[in-house]
């Protein structure tokens, strides 16, 4: 039960959403500041290290138009900093501290003005973590005394954007590596509307989904929702998702929508029935595509398609039953 | 691929033997040790996963929660774990008992969160010394291979007493810490002799076997008249420590200045001489928190044996074990015969005499298992499960074997002037429960020696009455 975990931390760092953020108010408490959300997670990330010796770490960014690494506690064992070395503090930490920081102000410097209103690279920076913990695992595993290392792998996503439909495919795609990886992705909305994908992306791989209600609290809702390994979970409940928006987003318009087609071969979404499936080219039958153009809301509804989201748990994409484009729902496990 | 850490299983049986024993210090004192966030960090670390937790959530909050609040987070599943974790941390003076509010002791609560914060003043982490200068700092590879020599002349020579070999000596302080701790003993005047609970030592993690000795010398530290908060403290310190560093021993107080002395003769510090005013810390000391392997340099080809693993056991009882490591292969000989010797490589068998001679020495089949599983080859850890079951099996027989017979103290009942004598003494000693055999026909039983007094007693008051 006692064995080292890893964490991987991927931060939102969308200049335009932060700079929301430290100017809207909410309800009676302050607004959440870049430099007072830095200062929380500094402590945070130093509360994973400080719990056990062998606990990794890797923190990754998430800015306009690029995903970065910023630590990873694999690098910075190997590299000795003499200037830190100070009798006050755990050098560990300090490493950890001088290092995030300093990578966060190179990269925001680097940013041009074109960039900033670029999307952030969060699947990007999702998809690195994913590829370090797997690279971590991998090499773990071929050294003889792989029983030390058995990791027990962790993302926490810290968000303020908003969803970029665009990106619903890469989010499932790596909801799915996820899961085979037992990965579990825990979410922190910081800022901004509730995410959809990532509602999913905690649901799916068992982790937490958490809308920061309390910013001055920040610290407090990171150490006792995401601090604690999936073992301790199971002793020390932590919150989870009473509701978790289901909804998809089509592959021809990147629109979130309510009501999908499926493509019977390769599970394509889209949100008008279309003849050909435009990802693997199955032609449909016309007969099924006017049946299921008849069948649209708000024109009339049939009674199986009805549109459902008084169950949680099950998908609300309701297909028309038919024979050419079929019922199967999405997303596909 | 069976996964089977032996120190886990250890943290799950209790809290960690450092711990345990400052459960039984005085609230001052911990109060004192609690005033260095380096000694809260490592004490931390020391501590099961839940009460981690539990510390954490209650780290940040500035008034007291009640204690219903926190029990409401707590699973079905987790009760058991949660009282035992207060239970834990109310012993240790981190949260002191309660029945309506938690929160952490004061002391504790601020040091710990200078640490996590790096905003101790007191400079608690050590002072470290620039490397600039004269005399490179020694290399992590140096450190290692004069912690592992220490630690193995320690063990060796543990191993090979008795046996006629003479292998080097530890200095006179560690002989004096073995015999205290009762790992060794001169009963027959003259030589140092390993004694069973010795032999089980040996079967220990290097991990467990250093932890062990410490809480010793935190013993004899209390006889010596040191000061017990400035020697643990200054443990805590080393294994917040960074290993391949040289610090200062200008910060240091006196008592910790005696203990230098101590730590370089077990290995767990490097001083250029014995009057240097800088040190370095091994490997051993500063993996002294974790559950990374204190002599990692088994691992390297040349020193110790190539991997960490090296034994290869085969379902004919066959022993192959792949070092030549002199220490390992006389830990070996304790319970297996060997046959054969290559520069790289033993050869043995798993007998029933060997066994029953590392039996009685003391050392349990379980340890013998559980040494063998965690010394396994890289090749023997694809096999599930890893040992030979019917080498287990046997091995765990043998030693069943041994408990065939057992023997107690008692007297022997008999001569009962009539059978209702008999029955009325015999229902008095079943009501004691001290009977451990009884014959009706021949109007006799044996009782345990505690009960003896009681019955004699009992008997003497009846004749009397009878009288």
């Amino acid at each position: 039960m006692d064995t080292a975990s890893h964490l991987s931390v991927v931060i939102d760092l969308s200049p335009t959403q932060w700079h929301l953020s430290s100017e809207a108010a909410k309800g009676d408490s302050r607004p959440l500041s870049l430099e007072f959300f830095f200062s929380q997670l500094l402590v945070f990330l130093n509360s994973h290290i400080a719990c056990k010796d062998e606990n990794t770490l890797a923190v990754f960014g998430a800015l306009p138009g690029r995903s970065v690494l910023l630590f990873s506690s694999a690098n910075e064992a190997k590299e000795h900093r003499e200037d830190l070395a100070d009798a006050n503090a755990y050098l560990p930490f300090k490493t950890l501290d001088s290092t995030v920081m300093k990578s966060i102000s190179d990269h925001i410097d680097s940013l041009g003005v074109s960039d900033v209103e670029a999307p952030t690279g969060l699947v990007g920076a999702l998809t690195k973590a994913l590829c370090h913990i797997n690279c971590s695992t991998a090499t773990a595993s071929t050294q003889p005394n792989a029983q030390a290392t058995s990791l027990d792998p962790r993302i926490l996503i810290l968000s303020v954007s908003p969803d970029q439909s665009s990106s619903y495919i890469p989010v499932m795609n790596s909801i799915f590596s996820a899961q085979k990886l037992k990965v579990t992705i825990d979410v922190c909305k910081l800022f901004g509307s509730e995410s959809v994908f990532l509602q999913q992306a905690a649901h799916l791989t068992g982790g937490s989904y958490i809308y920061l209600d309390r910013p001055d609290a920040l610290l407090q809702y990171l150490t006792m929702s995401f601090l604690p390994p999936p073992a301790i979970r199971q002793l020390l409940s932590v919150p989870t998702q009473d509701k978790i928006d289901f909804r998809a987003a089509c592959f021809c318009h990147k629109r979130i929508i309510d009501i999908g087609f499926v493509c019977s071969v390769c599970l394509s979404i889209f949100c008008q029935p279309v003849p050909v499936c435009s990802t693997c080219r199955t032609k449909f039958p016309i007969k099924t595509l006017q049946r299921l153009n008849a069948a649209r809301p708000p024109a009339n509804v049939p009674k199986s398609a009805a549109p459902t989201r008084t169950l949680p748990s099950t998908n609300n994409i309701r297909a028309p039953a038919t024979n050419g484009s079929g019922t199967v729902p999405v997303p596909p496990r | 691929m069976p996964s089977v850490d032996p120190s886990t299983d250890a943290t799950e049986e209790g809290p960690h033997i450092l711990l345990a024993f400052l459960q039984s210090q005085s609230q001052n004192a911990l109060t004192r040790l609690y005033q260095k966030p380096s000694s809260c960090l490592s004490l931390f670390r020391l501590m099961r996963p839940l009460e981690r937790q539990l510390i954490m959530n209650l780290l940040w909050l500035e008034s007291p929660i009640p204690v219903s609040m926190m029990a409401s987070w707590i699973t079905r599943e987790g009760r058991k774990a949660y009282n035992d974790a207060l239970a834990t941390l109310a012993s240790l003076h981190v949260v002191p008992k309660s029945t309506s509010k938690l929160a952490l002791n004061p002391t504790f609560k601020t040091s710990l969160r200078h640490a996590i914060t790096g905003g101790d003043v007191s400079g608690s982490f050590g002072a470290p010394v620039g490397s600039d200068r004269q005399y490179p700092a020694p290399s992590v590879e140096a450190l290692d291979a004069y912690a592992l020599e220490r630690w193995e002349t320690i063990l060796h020579y543990m191993v090979s007493s008795g046996t006629g070999q003479h292998p080097t000596r530890p200095s006179q302080e560690v002989l004096f810490l073995l015999q205290r701790s009762g790992l060794m003993t001169n009963m027959h005047g003259g030589a140092l002799q390993i004694t069973s609970s010795g032999f089980q030592f040996l079967l220990h993690t290097p991990h467990a076997q250093l932890w062990e000795l410490l809480l010793q010398y935190l013993h004899m530290v209390e006889e010596r008249q040191m000061d017990l908060v400035e020697v643990s403290s200054f443990l805590l310190m080393l294994s917040t420590m960074e290993l391949g560093r040289e610090y200062s021993t200008e910060s240091l107080s006196t008592t910790q200045l005696a203990m230098l002395a101590d730590l370089r003769n077990y290995g767990l510090i490097w001083q250029r001489n014995p009057s240097s005013n800088q040190f370095s810390p091994s490997r051993l000391a500063t993996t002294l928190t974790s559950c990374a392997p204190p002599l990692p340099i088994l691992n390297k080809a040349g020193i110790g044996s190539q991997t960490q693993g090296f034994i290869v056991l085969e379902t004919n009882y066959r022993l192959y074990a792949y070092t030549d490591n002199p220490l390992q292969i006389a830990v070996l000989n304790l319970f297996v015969t060997l046959k054969s010797r290559f520069p790289n490589l033993v050869i043995g068998a798993i007998t029933r005499e060997s066994v029953k001679k590392a039996l009685a020495n003391g050392i349990t089949a379980e340890q013998i298992i559980s040494y063998l599983t965690t010394h396994a080859h890289p090749q023997m850890r694809k096999n599930n499960p890893l040992l030979p079951v019917t080498v287990q099996d046997q091995i765990r027989l043998w030693e069943l074997e041994k408990n065939r017979l057992k023997s107690e103290e008692g007297y022997l009942y008999t001569a009962f002037a009539s059978q209702a004598d008999y029955e009325y003494v015999l229902n008095y000693a079943k009501q004691l429960d001290v009977v451990l055999w009884e014959n009706p026909s021949r109007r006799c039983f044996f009782g345990s020696l505690d009960g003896h007094a009681n019955i004699r007693g009992f008997i003497e008051r009846r004749t009397a009455g009878n009288v």
